[in-house]
């Protein structure tokens, strides 16, 4: 079948530092979302502006809509893509006020049959009142949000946002999180998005890329990234589980000295005896007053609908177990903390 | 390198290479004999000249700065009677070319000048020529100069003043810091960047003055050079002499950057745009800010104002004898085709330089830019060496004759007014260029927008305050222009600068009058114009 798009053995480059190398990368589908996860100055923004044209490459291909937009002897102009890219600083006209910003976008979808309507964008995107106020009149998080309005009214056939909620407010974020995500769809907008973060890149995207030491590491959806990351450098990056020394002692279980059989299915085989590090994620360990397993709290993080509990075991390793906040017996630091025997595990998912 | 070649990447590069000229021209006379006057002159006037020189520069720099620090201090500090018409009134001064001024200066110390008829007409007839001080020689040209060129430390000490941050005042009475502890030890080293760039333009203005100096008979580098050219015809030293000159300046920039290190002097944030609160004044300190300010006011603008005016009232017959059509018509050619070709091409190699972001392209700009420095004397006498070594060398084989067409015409003139002007042009184009972000462009493309289009629709309504601002500019500039104007124009083509600077070396200070007092009232009209972009943030 063929992708939307697709990104063939590019290697993106702003600097010799900042860069890259031989990323391969398909969107399936018109109107699907995919996000880019790293961390700063990786080279998630050169991405974008390669894609978008602002950038050449020398090798490899990207292909939108089965046309050629960037290769080693093709470069298509970015004002001829169709794409278009909502910068992290907002990079709004400061001489047009913010109404009149926005409707730039609408300038491109002129003649297309299926269009954004103006006051709608402006009303899901709170910015009804700040519609006459100039750029250097709003906050930076209103610049940003003006920003994505004037790229979602272009229509383009792609979609690129550059951090675009990371300036926002925690109350407006969530909500704007779900109403992006309706208009997305509704709209059969595809885009890339880069984030650092992962709940909004786990959210928003179809899939997500995470782009490590210059490589774009793992490519995949979000379920799979958080289960099944392919290597320790994911795990350590997306830091939700923690990786303990443990012996394989069949096909259905292993063994750690501190937390004693931990049993379920491993989505790799591995030969008795092997000596392995686990992944263990905060929802795999389950509370339990009465085990005899007893771990020290060494921290505890209440987030609401649950507690967060950091466990120090003999060896000195440091677990994190999830309580539901209305879990009658809170436990304070230093204190003892039951966990569950024997431990259960859906997917056994270990390293070398 | 072939790949980045476009219609803009060429045409930036041909301006640069135009506006070059003079400098090359100067650099090639190291490869070219000199004639006897060399030695004559490095045995006897040299050291004169060299010394004069300094005197000047030390002379004006220090004056310059102490008036224009201490005006630009009290009106961003103080609230004191008439601080907002001082606000703009000082920079009125800017209308006063530094020859006028030492007309005026003349004309009203001289014996049996103003200053006499108004002693006698006030205590009768006696012998005040005596007691009256003449200002003149080294000590007139000091006062002519810094009167007329210290705006440049007021301006731009002013608006670092005005600019700075106010989290860095907070922090100076947070630490206890009394009013002038804070004066001496945060705001002044703060502002340390605008007052070395103000004095910058004083001292290259002072070392290319030619007619304040030239009336006074101080004998300096740039009548040095002049003198190489017009009495001993040779004008390979006269480069040369050019070239110590700006060697001069160029190093008084790179001591200062040396001294300044990689000390950080602004801090732009939001809050630094903040209107501070005022200290408003009372009584005798009220008192004296306004009476400093008024002096300076006076002297400035009012005294060459009023004595030029006396002038032209006490003879009016000069004035009537002015053929103001033909004087305001040949400004105005000047002026209208001067900012056509200045803006086009200031415009044109901003954008070729922003497209192309070719680092070789932007030092060439950078390094023909940097003839501003150069003399109006020396560039147009650069220009037409080079007229004549193409005419000479290259094409008269070919029957053509560049010179006719090229030099004594009013369009060598103008090309040598865009050599002059030309990074006055670019800087203010570039200012206003440096505040359009680069992402900006790259919204417009990704909105579709091609590069003509971004440049019609995003640069060019954002620029026009700029441009604007350029325009003033220039026309202030080249109503006051005198040497280029003096060496290049055509036959019997007069401006106000000329015809004032004709009858001023004939002695008739008088005649000068009507036409140095037109010459200051248009330059005041367009500086009013100018004032609210020049106090606000256009440097």
């Amino acid at each position: 079948m063929k992708n939307y798009f697709e990104i063939n053995n590019v290697t993106f480059a702003a600097s010799n530092k900042n860069k890259v190398e031989n990323v391969s990368l398909k969107i399936e589908n018109e109107g699907d979302v995919v996000c880019l996860l790293g961390p700063s100055g990786i080279g998630k923004t050169t991405i974008l502006r390669t894609i978008a044209g602002l950038e050449k490459i020398k090798s490899g291909n990207i292909i939108l809509n089965g046309k050629t937009i960037s290769s080693g002897t093709i470069h298509i102009e970015p004002e001829n893509r169709n794409i278009s890219l909502s910068f992290q600083d907002n990079s709004l006209f400061p001489h047009y006020n913010i109404i009149d910003n926005i409707k730039f976008g609408a300038e491109r979808n002129k003649r297309k049959t299926k269009k954004i309507h103006l006051d709608y964008v402006v009303e899901f995107l709170h910015l009804e009142n700040i519609k006459f106020k100039y750029p250097h009149q709003i906050s930076s998080g209103e610049g940003q949000r003006a920003s994505l309005a004037r790229s979602l009214l272009s229509m383009p056939n792609l979609l690129l946002l550059d951090e675009p909620l990371s300036n926002i407010d925690q109350n407006f974020k969530e909500e704007i999180q779900v109403k992006l995500k309706q208009i997305l769809r509704e709209y059969k907008i595809t885009t890339i998005i880069v984030t650092h973060d992962s709940y909004e890149a786990f959210y928003l995207g179809s899939k997500c890329g995470i782009i490590l030491d210059s490589q774009l590491k793992q490519y995949d959806d979000p379920y799979n990234l958080h289960h099944f990351p392919n290597s320790i450098e994911i795990v350590n990056f997306l830091n939700k589980g923690t990786l303990i020394p443990a012996t394989v002692i069949d096909e259905k279980s292993l063994e750690n000295k501190d937390l004693g059989l931990i049993e379920g299915d491993f989505i790799k085989h591995y030969p008795k005896g092997s000596k392995v590090k686990l992944l263990l994620q905060p929802e795999d360990l389950e509370h339990d007053d009465k085990s005899n397993l007893k771990l020290d709290v060494v921290d505890r993080k209440f987030r609401g609908t649950n507690f967060i509990y950091t466990l120090k075991t003999q060896s000195d390793l440091l677990i994190q177990v999830f309580v539901h906040s209305h879990h009658i017996h809170q436990h304070d630091i230093n204190e003892k903390f039951g966990i569950k025997k024997p431990i259960h595990i859906d997917h056994i998912v270990c390293f070398d | 390198m072939i790949k980045k070649i476009n219609i803009w990447y060429l045409s930036s590069l041909i301006i640069s290479v135009v506006v070059a000229i003079p400098i090359l021209v100067i650099f090639s006379s190291f490869f070219e004999n000199t004639s006897e006057y060399r030695i004559i002159l490095r045995e006897t006037f040299l050291v004169d000249y060299i010394f004069n020189s300094l005197i000047l520069l030390i002379g004006v720099m220090s004056l310059t700065s102490v008036i224009g620090i201490v005006c630009s201090y009290l009106i961003s500090f103080y609230d004191f009677i008439g601080v907002n018409f001082f606000k703009w009134a000082l920079i009125l001064s800017f209308a006063i070319p530094a020859y006028i001024y030492s007309y005026s200066l003349s004309a009203f110390f001289e014996n049996y000048g103003t200053a006499y008829s108004i002693l006698k007409g006030i205590f009768g007839e006696a012998n005040y020529n005596h007691y009256i001080p003449k200002p003149d020689g080294i000590l007139g040209a000091i006062i002519a100069l810094s009167f007329s060129i210290f705006g440049y430390v007021y301006v731009l000490t002013g608006l670092s003043f005005r600019y700075q941050s106010q989290n860095l005042i907070d922090l100076g009475k947070n630490l206890g810091f009394s009013k002038k502890k804070t004066f001496f030890k945060i705001i002044l080293p703060a502002a340390r960047p605008s007052i070395v760039a103000g004095l910058s333009l004083v001292a290259m203005e002072t070392l290319s003055d030619f007619g304040s100096v030239s009336f006074f008979g101080v004998s300096t580098l740039t009548t040095g050079i002049y003198n190489a050219w017009i009495t001993f015809d040779d004008l390979t030293l006269a480069y040369r002499l050019s070239f110590y000159l700006l060697i001069f300046i160029f190093g008084l920039l790179i001591l200062e950057n040396i001294s300044r290190k990689k000390a950080q002097y602004h801090s732009p944030t939001k809050d630094s745009f903040e209107i501070k609160n005022k200290i408003k004044l009372f009584g005798y300190k009220s008192a004296f800010a306004f009476i400093f300010c008024f002096f300076i006011f006076f002297i400035s603008f009012m005294f060459p104002l009023l004595q030029m005016g006396y002038w032209t009232y006490l003879f009016p017959k000069y004035l009537f004898e002015l053929n103001l059509i033909n004087l305001i018509s040949n400004t105005l050619i000047l002026v209208f085709f001067s900012c056509c070709l200045l803006i086009t091409f200031g415009i044109l190699s901003n954008y070729g330089n922003r497209i192309t972001k070719s680092k070789f392209l932007q030092s060439l700009t950078t390094f023909s830019i940097s003839g501003y420095a150069i003399p109006g004397v020396i560039l147009a006498i650069a220009y037409i060496s080079f007229i004549s070594f193409l005419d000479e060398n290259l094409l008269q084989s070919k029957n053509y004759n560049i010179k006719s067409l090229f030099i004594g015409t009013i369009f060598g003139l103008i090309i040598v007014y865009f050599i002059r002007f030309y990074s006055l042009a670019n800087n203010g184009i570039k200012s206003g260029y440096l505040k359009i972000n680069y992402s900006i462009d790259e919204s417009a493309y990704l909105l579709g927008y091609s590069k003509i289009k971004t440049f019609n629709k995003i640069h060019l309504p954002y620029l026009k305050n700029s441009i604007f601002l350029v325009i003033i500019l220039l026309l202030i500039e080249i109503v006051k222009e005198l040497p280029i104007t003096l060496i290049m124009r055509p036959f019997n083509f007069d401006t106000f600068a000329t015809i004032a600077y004709a009858y001023a070396s004939q002695d008739l200070l008088e005649a000068a009058a009507a036409p140095a007092i037109i010459l200051i009232l248009i330059s005041s009209v367009f500086i009013l114009i100018t004032s609210r972009f020049i106090l606000k943030d256009q440097t």
